[in-house]
């Protein structure tokens, strides 16, 4: 981990990504659905015009005409927003590249709630549910920059679907230049000794401020990114829990077959016996619309809100069960 | 992927139009007896699709059917997937699947599921079954040989019913915006859908205006004629910058009195008596 004040965004990270495997001679074709401005796509289709295909604002084509590529010998990587892809591409993505097991890459831009106001047409708070419920797609959820590379690069090398969650903000750098993203890892960014708190994307930064509050008032909080959903290092994810006894999840997505889903699942068939706090939006709700900070503040996923939910778990740590 | 061949591949049989029809007879045989034996599929469909598969694979497209990875091979998807017997059916005649395979189909973990899979079987080139995304995944096939210059032509066989899914029409927009000269769609048109006649359940017609509105060449053919099959896929030029749509008029049932035009046949299955009949007629 590195302290770097420094912010960057995911998008020019994964395009970065692109444009080097291209340049390693990987045949890579980018599509869009006239989402190039979305996908900050600008520096690829500049050094490689070719190599971009843009279907018009048609989600359904777009995974289609994808998997047709890779069926020609090409890696397809789609970039356009993830509530569209995951929503209106639902089928393609099952039957044309998850079933069919096509060499796609899905790059889900502005997941989350990252386009806040603009309400639920536009929030993807599913993404990873939806993947999760899919065969034969590996599934990241890269925290930074450097990340985002990584986790870029790793899909491009690897033979099959791959769903990348990416988000438009300008992220802190928390990886050191020489990280190497590894599929599966559990990435653990902070040790701490009081309570863990997993956490997923862009909402690790939140994690990592509310660590830094929490150790003022005497509460080590640890900080695992879980950047690797599928696959995923379950012994790991159970090793941190146990040393801390008490484990918080963070995610900007349902808690319907997110990451706490992933993480509660883990620790209960393995009979941790770990208390458990999952944060994120409430199954069978939309998320509420407004300013991100807003949203985040709202459904306690900020900063204050995960230091709040630390509190509450230090002081009642031992307790057989979660309080609602 | 293997070497190739580009530039010497051929169709692996170049049978005469009354040589298909005589493929198309035994196709067709294989499907009541397939169909009977599995106690299910689409018998309808199969049928109806027949003559269509035999002109393909036995004059028209270009492939060794023991190299399914040749990358200059012409593809086939099948985007109607419901239509997977008359096509195993094919690939068995064809020498691309052991007939024994048959015996298998709709089994539980057969080779030969109830709808395309392309990790069982050879020649698929992608899974199909939910309908209106044959289409799309051709354009990408069709746009991947201009994009590497190329010669490779692809066929994608559509119901009629199926037209009627708005997925198709992203894909015939973006078809002829990228000019894909390449790429053949041939619309299975029985007039029949699941529930009943597709003029009744949603019209279809005028399906040839429409198309051609699309940025399609279109022709329209007797989808049950081999003869006339063969020579109009023969004058389709690859090279052209539109698109080409085939409207193949074709019966539902065809071949068998008893199957023809009934949408109950949709997906019914032959039994007893009327496996014997539908052989007989078939000989």
């Amino acid at each position: 981990m590195t302290t770097s004040s420094e912010t960057r965004d995911l998008r020019e990270a994964a395009v970065d990504a692109l444009v080097k495997g291209v340049e390693k001679d990987l045949d890579i074709v980018v599509l869009v659905s006239d989402s190039t401005s979305t996908a900050s796509i600008g520096p690829f289709k500049e050094r490689f015009p070719r190599r971009l295909v843009n279907v018009g604002i048609a989600e359904q084509n777009l995974l289609g005409i994808a998997a047709g590529l890779s069926r020609g010998g090409f890696i397809a990587v789609t970039a356009n927003a993830a509530c569209f892809l995951v929503s209106r591409s639902c089928e393609q993505l099952k039957t044309d590249v998850c079933y069919s097991d096509t060499n796609v890459k899905l790059l889900g831009l502005n997941a989350g709630v990252a386009y806040g106001p603009l309400a639920s047409t536009h929030h993807a708070i599913n993404d990873i549910a939806v993947m999760r419920s899919m065969g034969n797609i590996l599934i990241f959820a890269p925290c930074d920059a450097v990340e985002a590379f990584g986790a870029v690069t790793a899909a491009l090398s690897h033979v099959g679907p791959v769903y990348v969650r990416l988000d438009n903000a300008k992220l802190p750098v928390f990886h050191a230049p020489d990280y190497r993203f590894s599929p599966g890892a559990v990435d653990l960014l902070a040790p701490g000794a009081d309570v863990m708190i997993f956490a997923m994307g862009s909402v690790v930064q939140e994690a990592m401020n509310a660590r830094e509050m929490l150790s003022q008032e005497g509460v080590s909080a640890g900080v695992a990114n879980v950047s690797s959903l599928r696959p995923v290092d379950r012994n790991e994810i159970v090793r941190l829990a146990r040393s801390s006894g008490a484990v918080i999840t963070v995610e900007e997505h349902s808690l319907c077959g997110g990451l706490g889903s992933l993480v509660s699942e883990t620790l209960a068939e393995c009979g941790a016996g770990v208390k458990i706090v999952r944060l994120g939006f409430p199954e069978g709700e939309f998320a509420k619309c407004g300013p991100r900070s807003e949203i985040r503040k709202h459904y306690g996923i900020d900063s204050d809100g995960i230091r709040r939910s630390a509190l509450r778990m230090s002081e009642k740590k031992g307790t057989p069960c979660r309080e609602t | 992927m293997n070497g190739g061949s580009e530039g010497c591949l051929e169709n692996p049989f170049g049978l005469a139009p009354a040589e298909v029809e005589a493929k198309a007879r035994e196709i067709r045989k294989k499907i009541i007896l397939m169909n009977s034996h599995a106690g299910q599929g689409h018998t309808g469909a199969d049928l109806s699709e027949t003559d269509i598969l035999a002109t393909l694979f036995f004059n028209v497209m270009h492939y060794t059917p023991d190299q399914p990875d040749d990358p200059y091979r012409d593809r086939f998807i099948l985007s109607k997937g419901h239509g997977v017997g008359g096509m195993y059916c094919t690939f068995a005649e064809a020498g691309i699947i052991s007939p024994a395979l048959l015996d298998t189909y709709l089994q539980f973990d057969s080779p030969l599921p109830g709808h395309p899979v392309r990790q069982k079987t050879p020649f698929v080139e992608i899974n199909t079954g939910a309908l209106g995304h044959g289409l799309s995944v051709g354009v990408g096939l069709a746009l991947s040989a201009v994009m590497r210059n190329r010669d490779f032509r692809v066929f994608v066989l559509l119901g009629d019913g199926e037209m009627q899914e708005g997925s198709n029409w992203e894909a015939l927009m973006s078809a002829a915006h990228f000019k894909l000269g390449n790429l053949v769609a041939i619309v299975d048109r029985n007039t029949l859908q699941l529930a009943d006649r597709t003029e009744t359940i949603m019209a279809l017609e005028p399906l040839a205006e429409k198309l051609t509105a699309f940025g399609f060449d279109t022709v329209e053919v007797d989808g049950n004629d081999p003869r006339k099959l063969i020579s109009m896929f023969n004058a389709i030029d690859p090279h052209a910058t539109r698109p080409h749509a085939v409207i193949a008029r074709t019966i539902k049932g065809k071949g068998v009195s008893f199957i023809e035009d009934q949408p109950a046949w949709h997906h019914k299955i032959p039994v007893g008596d009327q496996v014997r009949q539908a052989i007989e007629e078939l000989e």
